[in-house]
């Protein structure tokens, strides 16, 4: 019995380092876009991005993850690997991705970060003046609410980049 | 219970689900594969039909050219051409450029390609069929290029089925942008501004185009097949001297190159082919880093999909999409602005066509004199590069957006030249007591090609008869081969400026 427990710790060892060879794991420490394309859901966001403005200034984490510390960011990377395994695997999602509002509030804050001295009249306005409409994010209307085709295009439902192949890194 | 069996059922526990959860993970990676593979295709594929069915949107596009179907007779607008063209190909039938669609079927038309009546009867070399078919490049590699630029025209009749296609301009497994054309490399490299192995993506957006709008000759090149000796006419590019009209002029006098002597006035005339990609470079558009893709190719958007649309053919019919994302400006501006420079280099060409017509006809009248081949010479010399630096800067046709200021200028160099001639030649008349000649009217179609003694009705004849015999043959045995798509002619009517 001793051999074989020895064997099974052995073998559950091996099925570990498979599976994070199969899953590329580790590609997830990473901030290199190409880690989200390693499942078919984030090819139309992905390809969107690629022939976006955003593309040579914005990688995909800078702006759906938070910037202000490193802890909140790798809490939110494992919170949303967490989710978005879980739907991969057990294919819970649908072919039209919505944005939580954690996500959005983050995507918001990281818009205004950088885009901080065109906003900073905006966001002094909201403070002072506007009722706000949406708490969930900073300003109270998410931007995107009008700059709509930013950076992804209008048209992100997941099946809208057949035939496309752009998603050979340029 | 023991210790290494409380092991073993927690490491089965853990076995579990990790096993299925790898099991999951490899169906979705080959999902993910299978949508995201680039569909490989054979690099003899040369029926656009089979790459559209992976590409429906750049194939779809492409065959949108086959709407620029109007045929436009050269010869009927300037029948001072004819004249200028005397005792070659182009007297016979010059239309302005269809759609890439109807490249090959206006190839095979045209009178210039003349009636051959089996594989090994001229007029033309297998050369007439470089720019026109990806089979081309299917043929190089099957026979070697030497073998392809040996023998007659007709003799790939029934292996060069395909117009201008997906094959020309890309690689088929990686899709990536291709020059299958040595002849562009080898004369990049002599050229040396831009070595052919240093050319970046933008390039190559240009490169491809360059294969075939650029100017050429066919290059006497003997060479051995298995004992038995041949001579190959490949398709070479001048541009060892620089790719301005002087450099060409100068490089094709240095090797003495005549395309054919002129039938009327013997003067030993040049035919510039389309330097397109000579006079752009010279262009702002192209010193701005431009290339011909980004206004004749300008990307679509459709839905979540970026492309670029193939629909090769003027930017002046998307200026929303082409001028206007650089310019601001209305698109009437922007054709008003066009016109006028199409109406200065029309005014120009025009009047270099008739004076070096008239040149031609007065050359004529001196030999028929009894002009000697001493007096003759400087004014024929006159005449071949008058004619070249004009043909240079017309026949690419877009030269005059292109690049105005060189195709003006090579207009004035053209008309000097022309006038220098008829100066020389009116001492030679007046010589011979006819200073006081006036060369024979050609101002329609017609009267130029009485003048020339142009045999048309012949030709037409002719020709009609290859189309309905030969012609024909080429179809059926291409089809027969598999190496070309009936569908890809559906609907085809014979478009010509003589039927």
């Amino acid at each position: 019995m001793k051999y074989i427990a020895i064997f099974s710790v052995l073998a559950v060892v091996g099925v570990f380092v498979n599976l994070v060879h199969e899953s590329k794991m580790l590609s997830y420490l990473s901030s290199d876009p190409t880690a989200c394309i390693n499942c078919h859901t984030m090819i139309t966001h992905f390809a969107t991005w690629q022939h976006s403005s955003h593309r040579n200034r914005a990688t995909c984490v800078d702006c759906h993850l938070p910037r202000d510390s490193f802890v909140n960011k790798m809490l939110a990377k494992s919170r949303d690997g967490y989710n978005h395994s879980v739907a991969m695997t057990f294919k819970t999602y649908g072919n039209n991705l919505r944005i939580s509002n954690d996500a959005a509030k983050r995507i918001q804050d990281n818009c205004i970060s950088c885009h901080r001295e065109v906003v900073s009249q905006m966001l002094a306005n909201s403070a002072l003046y506007q009722k706000v409409a949406d708490s969930t994010v900073q300003m109270g209307r998410r931007c995107w609410e009008c700059h709509r085709g930013l950076p992804h295009g209008t048209m992100r439902n997941i099946t809208a980049t057949q035939n496309n192949f752009t998603v050979k890194v340029l | 219970m023991k210790k290494p069996t409380i092991v073993f059922i927690l490491c089965v526990l853990a076995l579990v689900p990790m096993v299925l959860l790898t099991i999951s993970i490899r169906e979705n990676k080959a999902e993910q594969q299978a949508i995201n593979a680039v569909p490989a295709i054979s690099d003899s594929e040369t029926r656009s039909s089979e790459w559209g069915k992976y590409y429906p949107r750049q194939y779809d596009t492409y065959m949108q050219t086959r709407k620029s179907d109007k045929i436009e007779d050269v010869l009927k607008e300037d029948p001072a051409l004819i004249v200028l063209w005397a005792g070659y190909g182009f007297s016979k039938d010059y239309n302005k450029p269809r759609g890439h669609y109807y490249a090959l079927e206006d190839n095979i038309n045209t009178l210039r390609t003349g009636a051959p009546v089996d594989a090994a009867t001229g007029p033309m070399p297998t050369a007439c069929w470089t720019c026109k078919s990806p089979d081309v490049g299917r043929l190089t590699k099957r026979d070697g290029e030497l073998e392809f630029f040996t023998g007659k025209w007709a003799k790939y009749g029934d292996e060069v089925a395909n117009s201008i296609g997906c094959g020309d301009c890309h690689d088929g497994t990686t899709m990536k942008l291709n020059v299958n054309r040595d002849f562009l490399k080898r004369a990049l490299d002599a050229e040396g501004s831009l070595k052919a192995a240093d050319a970046t993506h933008q390039d190559m957006r240009t490169l491809v185009c360059a294969q075939c709008h650029a100017e050429y000759y066919f290059k006497k090149t003997e060479w051995e097949d298995k004992g038995e000796k041949k001579v190959a006419q490949v398709v070479t590019f001048p541009w060892a001297n620089g790719m301005s009209a002087e450099n060409i002029e100068a490089y094709y006098d240095d090797i003495n190159f005549v395309d054919w002597t002129h039938q009327l006035s013997k003067a030993p005339m040049l035919k510039a082919q389309h330097p397109g990609y000579e006079t752009f470079v010279t262009g702002v558009h192209s010193r701005n880093n431009l290339s011909c893709a980004d206004c004749h190719m300008p990307y679509v958007r459709e839905g979540a999909v970026k492309y670029s649309n193939h629909k090769i053919g003027s930017p002046l019919d998307d200026i929303a999409n082409t001028c206007l994302n650089c310019h601001s400006g209305t698109e009437k501006e922007f054709k008003a602005v066009v016109a006028r420079k199409l109406e200065r280099k029309n005014e120009l060409s025009l009047l270099a066509s008739d004076i070096l017509a008239k040149a031609h006809l007065e050359a004529a009248k001196a030999w028929e004199l009894g002009a000697t081949e001493e007096e003759m010479k400087p004014a024929l010399q006159d005449i071949r590069h008058g004619q070249w630096r004009w043909d240079y800067a017309v026949a690419s046709h877009g030269g005059f957006f292109h690049a105005p200021e060189e195709t003006l200028r090579v207009l004035g160099g053209a008309i000097n030249k022309g006038q220098d001639a008829r100066l020389k030649l009116r001492i030679i008349l007046a010589k011979h007591n006819a200073a006081d000649y006036v060369a024979p009217d050609f101002s329609t179609k017609e009267k130029a090609q009485a003048v020339i003694g142009l045999p048309f009705e012949k030709l037409v004849e002719e020709k009609k008869s290859f189309l309905n015999s030969l012609r024909q043959e080429w179809i059926k045995q291409s089809e027969a081969k598999g190496v070309y798509d009936p569908e890809s002619r559906k609907d085809m009517v014979l478009k010509t400026s003589y039927n």
